[in-house]
């Protein structure tokens, strides 16, 4: 039953993958039960599923306004349409009118064609939540995606993206398999990069330091694909003088458990984040440039962290850190290294999710030089995503193809922006955009914000 | 027949309702807000975000943003069946005097039984047309014409139906009932003490519609007026900050 129907679905992993997560794949002829069963299990526990399967009207306002649609015309990506995958079978089996009259509502038994569909559309979502910024209830159907990926993972189906990366969290606490041999490595290179960058500049990247102030958290990409990223956060944090360090067991501001498995896998890294903030000594975590991850940090590791000291550290965005240097004027920055037309990309996490878009455009405003920066529109919290929210960069023809349309959007006010520079401030938004922009042969280069702060900064002796 | 509708039914009918509605919220009170899912901007305070809540719902803000041709159908549509809602309460109660109640001393008796009808009249064919255009547009539109099922057009001509015949009632007069017979009936209801209904076809029909649509309301979409509350509960709720600044560090925030 895999590929079914000419559906667009990413590569599954394989039934050994699961295993190693300690999830048993179930077989094909028990699935649909299994899957019914967990839906009534979230029914008792997780209010916004019940109320977004039972307050839709089916007004259609979010479709013209979710990029995947926009993208695709395809009624199962409209929020409202994908939500009913498994809105129809709720109505079946848990409510009165799906029982006495499926046909006149809508309500359909679980088969396995639908649990595909299941697995096709709810990765091809973003979980951008841009449906329920514009819904006039508020329904948050990112609440259903993230439910039907929970199912779909508790049956052994799962891309082998998220799968794989899933793994690598339980065995290293980063998404790609980074050692702290690895780490060292790396930072050493980025070390001697700065000094030949700024003229002889000593940055150093502590690790596993113990006693330290600060737990830096950075994504793990940024070891690979976006150096500047963190270099710009080292950069910054000598600059103030920080007593800082990462830690080689939570090298990662992403959490893909929070995009597959928001249990098991979730709960590695939030407790592993706890564990290593209190072996090191730590009186506060930064998080680096991530969207999800800041968000399934900030927002969901009060309430899901089992360890007392998720009540007491306090935890902040590097951005928010910048913001408020740069506010007391305690940053000395040149803002002529910066000086290409730039435009912002505001993350759907930090934007919608995390109260996260003043203090990008402070940090921006003061590092590029004036009239340097213009707003793409809509921006803020209605903004568009990047097409590769909630970790859906696959590879594989079909699914890399579905990225570049879902990104439609997103080119089209990139483009409207004559910028030079794009700035998008997160870790899956710059994979995603960095191959976006070539298929849609727009001339700007993405980079991230704290690379611009670290390129700004002025040190004196 | 007109025994079982006139004085069965209307006891079923607010009975499935008003069980139906509270067991229906008590369903969603079971399951709990797990995290906070707040959307940013957030508000800064629990009153603050009841404010927010409350403008949404007046304004129907979000359609107004995101979906213009949306809100005109929309917001027309409940805001008139909001207030007709209203008039339907007050001007049977009052016999259309509810005018000269309120502002004794400016609306004579008679101005308020005009005002009552021009109100009811004028309304009426808002929330009419408002839904013939809902309709088209669920016809016309692609996407929303994609995600509806037969119960979505069924909710809408039910109440078609139901503002058709109060129109018909109100605009012609030979059709109209009176606010006293009606008065009468419901009293009887309301004391239980039986009085027939009035005499008219029409006002079987449309009473008969109603009270199915009561019958239906806790069991379809049209939940969603409790729905909102809920919904936007968990959606728009404070979030506090953590302060700023970076402790052990050479180079201190300003206190």
């Amino acid at each position: 039953m895999s590929e079914a129907n000419g559906l667009r679905q990413p590569k599954r992993a394989t039934a050994d993958l699961f295993l190693k997560l300690g999830v048993v794949p179930v077989p094909d002829g028990e699935k649909a039960a299994a899957a019914i069963g967990h839906l009534d299990e979230f029914r008792t526990k997780v209010r916004s599923f019940v109320m977004a399967m039972e307050s839709c009207v089916k007004c259609g306002a979010c479709a013209e306004n979710c990029h995947t649609y926009l993208g695709t015309r395809d009624p199962n990506n409209i929020p409202a349409g994908r939500a009913d995958l498994i809105r129809k079978v709720y109505k079946r089996h848990f409510t009165v009118q799906g029982k006495l009259f499926p046909g006149l509502v809508g309500a359909q038994d679980l088969d396995l064609e639908t649990i595909e569909k299941w697995y096709s559309y709810y990765y091809q979502c973003s979980e951008c939540r841009r449906c329920a910024h514009v819904c006039p209830f508020g329904i948050d159907t990112a609440e259903v995606t993230m439910i039907g990926r929970q199912i779909l993972f508790w049956l052994g189906i799962g891309p082998q993206l998220h799968t794989a990366t899933s793994g690598a969290i339980l065995k290293t606490g980063n998404h790609m398999g980074l050692t702290q041999a690895g780490m060292v490595d790396t930072l050493d290179f980025l070390s001697e990069e700065i000094e030949e960058e700024y003229e002889g500049l000593k940055v150093t990247f502590p690790v596993d330091k113990p006693n330290s102030d600060v737990l830096y958290i950075p994504s793990s990409a940024d070891f690979m694909l976006n150096a500047n990223t963190l270099k710009g956060a080292a950069m910054f944090l000598q600059y103030v003088g920080a007593n800082w360090t990462m830690s080689s067991r939570i090298t990662e501001a992403g959490n893909f458990g929070y995009l597959m498995d928001q249990n098991r896998v979730m709960r590695e890294m939030v407790t592993r984040l706890m564990e290593e903030t209190t072996r090191l000594g730590c009186k506060k975590i930064v998080w680096g440039e991530c969207g999800h991850g800041w968000r399934a940090t900030k927002m969901y590791v009060p309430t899901m962290s089992d360890m007392p000291a998720s009540r007491k550290i306090p935890m902040t965005h590097i951005h928010d850190e910048v913001e408020a240097y740069v506010k007391a004027g305690l940053l000395e920055l040149d803002p002529k290294r910066n000086a290409r037309k730039i435009t912002l990309h505001d993350p759907c996490n930090y934007a919608r999710a995390c109260g996260h878009s003043d203090n990008m455009r402070v940090i921006m405003n003061a590092v590029v030089p004036k009239g340097a920066f213009t707003e793409m529109r809509p921006n803020r919290e209605a903004n568009f995503c990047c097409g590769g929210g909630s970790g859906i960069l696959f590879d594989d023809k079909k699914m890399y193809e579905y990225r570049i349309l879902a990104s439609n959007k997103k080119a089209e006010q990139v483009r409207a922006t004559n910028a030079e520079v794009l700035c998008a401030p997160c870790s899956i938004c710059k994979a995603q955009l960095y191959p976006m922009v070539k298929e849609h042969k727009l001339p700007v280069e993405v980079v991230g914000l704290v690379d611009l702060v670290g390129n700004a900064l002025v040190f004196r002796d | 027949m007109n025994v079982f509708i006139g004085q069965i039914l209307p006891y079923v009918a607010v009975t499935v309702f008003l069980g139906g509605v509270t067991w229906r919220i008590w369903r969603w009170m079971i399951p709990q807000i797990v995290h906070n899912i707040t959307l940013s901007p957030w508000p800064k305070s629990w009153s603050a975000a009841i404010v927010w809540i409350l403008w949404q719902l007046a304004t129907f803000w979000n359609l107004l943003k995101f979906d213009r041709p949306l809100w005109f159908g929309a917001w027309f549509m409940h805001i008139a069946l909001f207030l007709m809602l209203v008039g339907h309460v007050l001007a049977f109660y009052t016999l259309g005097l509810q005018f000269h109640i309120l502002v004794p001393g400016l609306i004579t008796p008679e101005l308020s039984l005009w005002l009552s009808f021009w109100f009811g009249t004028v309304l009426g064919l808002i929330f009419l047309l408002a839904l013939l255009y809902l309709l088209g547009r669920r016809l016309v539109n692609e996407p929303v014409r994609a995600i509806s099922s037969a119960s979505d057009y069924v909710h809408l001509l039910l109440l078609i139906g139901i503002a058709t015949l109060g129109n018909i009632m109100r605009i012609f007069p030979e059709y109209q009932v009176g606010y006293i017979p009606v008065r009468e009936y419901l009293a009887g209801l309301f004391l239980f003490q039986p009085h027939p209904m009035p005499d008219s076809l029409l006002f079987l029909a449309k009473y008969t519609l109603v009270m199915v649509l009561m019958i239906i309301f806790p069991f379809s979409k049209l939940m969603h007026s409790f729905g909102f509350f809920w919904e936007r509960w968990i959606i728009n709720r404070p979030f506090h900050e953590p302060a700023r600044g970076l402790p052990g560090a050479g180079v201190q925030l300003p206190k």
